[in-house]
């Protein structure tokens, strides 16, 4: 009985599936539901840099000549104007100066997870590591490789001849998406890799700060400096704050925070600015562990959960 | 491998195999209508990645399907339903059709089968892996695949007898499976 039933099983799935065909167009329809999820978590997103702009507009209109000055309001956008100006011109030069070393901290309902990323010109490192502080992938590349390590499956993979200059969020498509590229910038082990390979920490903070939709908010200690903190409005669903050296106007500390029903979720990165020394260098390298096996590039190394 | 596969090369792929994932997706979600929408979430999910994608895109999706299906079944706690429903839904009728009515219904039994034991036997029997293959595609061990598989399988005998017998009898199962 064992071999038929198994047999009519077989039998039985041939005769059910045969008549099935997938529709046409499901590409299309991936793409348009993608579109629609991403525009939602934009309108979320917009809503509060709506709000922020629309403050930042009336902080402009309240300067001009003849127009009435609510005492009330925001502080004149001359101090934002001028840091942002100058945040955005120290981030066009740290490019190939600087090496951006991140810490990013994810927490939320269901836990926290820490990332450590390297970011230099197309060069990039992301280590993201179990609550324990073990390594659980570590990915990275420059402009025609990605190497990959799974720490679970002691594997890892290397793919060679991958080009994509992807332009940072906003340049495109305007300010509402500077959420977007501080979000993409935060997502450890996600934004840098799978996201936008070639859109580097610079360039999406540069593209977050020169929005103008964050406002200069006095000065904060952050990490033994008084930083100078650039915060988007308050009250909104979404907060994004970013603290910058008072000296060398490079941002050190970036938190986004979301409020999601009863739960907040925040994503918060340290940055140190490294020059780039052979030694410091080298932590852009992904490190292949002794005894890792090279395994063809695809979904079984790459760090996913389909 | 492109450098960077356009969204023609993946509608090209699907073209080809798109038929075949379907009816993966549909045995495993239990109707036609879930099985597209599976598929879809599947291909979805597969978009992002696409243009450095350099593994096989269909172990991709099979392996997406059965995460999806398995968590989606899961989650909505819908097999436990399922459960009750095998139990109380066996009704002897009058059956002339015999052997391919039973061929029908094992296949509405395996959709009330718990998810992961559904997913081993589509990827025994629909897509003929190895219980090594399907313990991968399920991100799993062989173990698990063997055990699941054996205990779908005896349930599915156990029906079979009881079909044999009741054919035997004058009748068969009625479509309440």
């Amino acid at each position: 009985m064992n071999t038929d039933v198994e047999d009519m099983l077989r039998q039985g799935m041939l005769r059910y599936a045969a008549d099935l065909h997938a529709p046409a167009g499901m590409v299309r329809e991936a793409q348009r539901r993608r579109g629609r999820r991403l525009a939602l978590r934009l309108v979320t997103a917009g809503a509060a840099l709506a709000a922020c702009a629309a403050a930042v507009v009336a902080v402009v209109f309240a300067g001009l000549p003849g127009a009435h000055q609510n005492s009330s309001g925001p502080t004149p956008s001359v101090d934002t104007a001028y840091v942002t100006k100058r945040v955005a011109s120290a981030l066009s030069g740290a490019g190939l100066a600087e090496i951006a070393q991140m810490t990013v901290t994810s927490s939320g309902p269901v836990g926290t997870r820490t990332a450590k990323e390297w970011s230099y010109g197309d060069q990039w490192r992301s280590v993201v590591y179990s609550s324990p502080g073990q390594p659980v992938f570590e990915e990275g590349g420059a402009s025609s490789t990605y190497t990959v390590v799974n720490y679970s499956a002691r594997t890892w993979g290397r793919q060679r001849g991958v080009v994509g200059q992807t332009e940072p969020p906003s340049q495109q498509t305007g300010c509402v998406r500077a959420a977007a590229a501080l979000s993409l910038l935060l997502r450890p082990g996600i934004g840098l890799s799978a996201g936008s390979p070639s859109a580097s920490v610079v360039q999406l903070l540069r593209t977050a700060i020169s929005c103008g939709t964050l406002a200069e908010a006095g000065q904060q200690r952050v990490d033994g400096i008084e930083a100078t903190k650039l915060t988007s409005s308050s009250g909104s669903l979404i907060s994004e704050t970013i603290w910058v050296n008072p000296t060398t106007y490079l941002p050190v500390r970036v938190v986004i925070r979301a409020a999601a029903g009863s739960s907040v979720i925040q994503q918060a990165a340290d940055i140190t600015w490294l020059k780039p020394t052979a030694r410091d260098q080298a932590a852009l390298t992904v490190s292949i562990p002794a005894g890792f096996r090279q395994v063809p590039f695809g979904p079984t190394v790459m760090p996913i959960s389909p | 491998m492109p450098a960077d596969r356009s969204a023609a090369e993946l509608e090209s792929f699907l073209a080809e195999r798109a038929d075949h994932l379907l009816r993966t997706a549909a045995l495993l979600a239990g109707s036609r209508e879930a099985g597209e929408d599976l598929l879809q979430t599947a291909i979805e999910r597969l978009l992002p990645r696409w243009r450095r994608f350099d593994g096989d895109p269909e172990g991709y999706l099979r392996r997406t399907l059965c995460n999806l299906a398995i968590d989606g079944s899961r989650r909505a706690g819908r097999w436990r339903l399922r459960e009750g429903l095998l139990r109380t839904g066996l009704r002897p009728v009058p059956d002339a059709a015999g052997e391919v009515e039973l061929r029908d219904a094992l296949v509405r039994l395996l959709w009330k089968l718990p998810p992961r034991q559904r997913a081993v036997l589509v990827l025994r029997y629909w897509e003929q892996l190895t219980d090594a293959e399907a313990a991968e595609v399920l991100g799993c061990a062989e173990g698990t695949v063997k055990s699941a598989g054996s205990r779908g399988l005896a349930r599915m005998r156990e029906l079979a007898d009881d079909w044999n017998d009741t054919a035997a009898a004058g009748g068969g199962w009625g479509t309440q499976l």
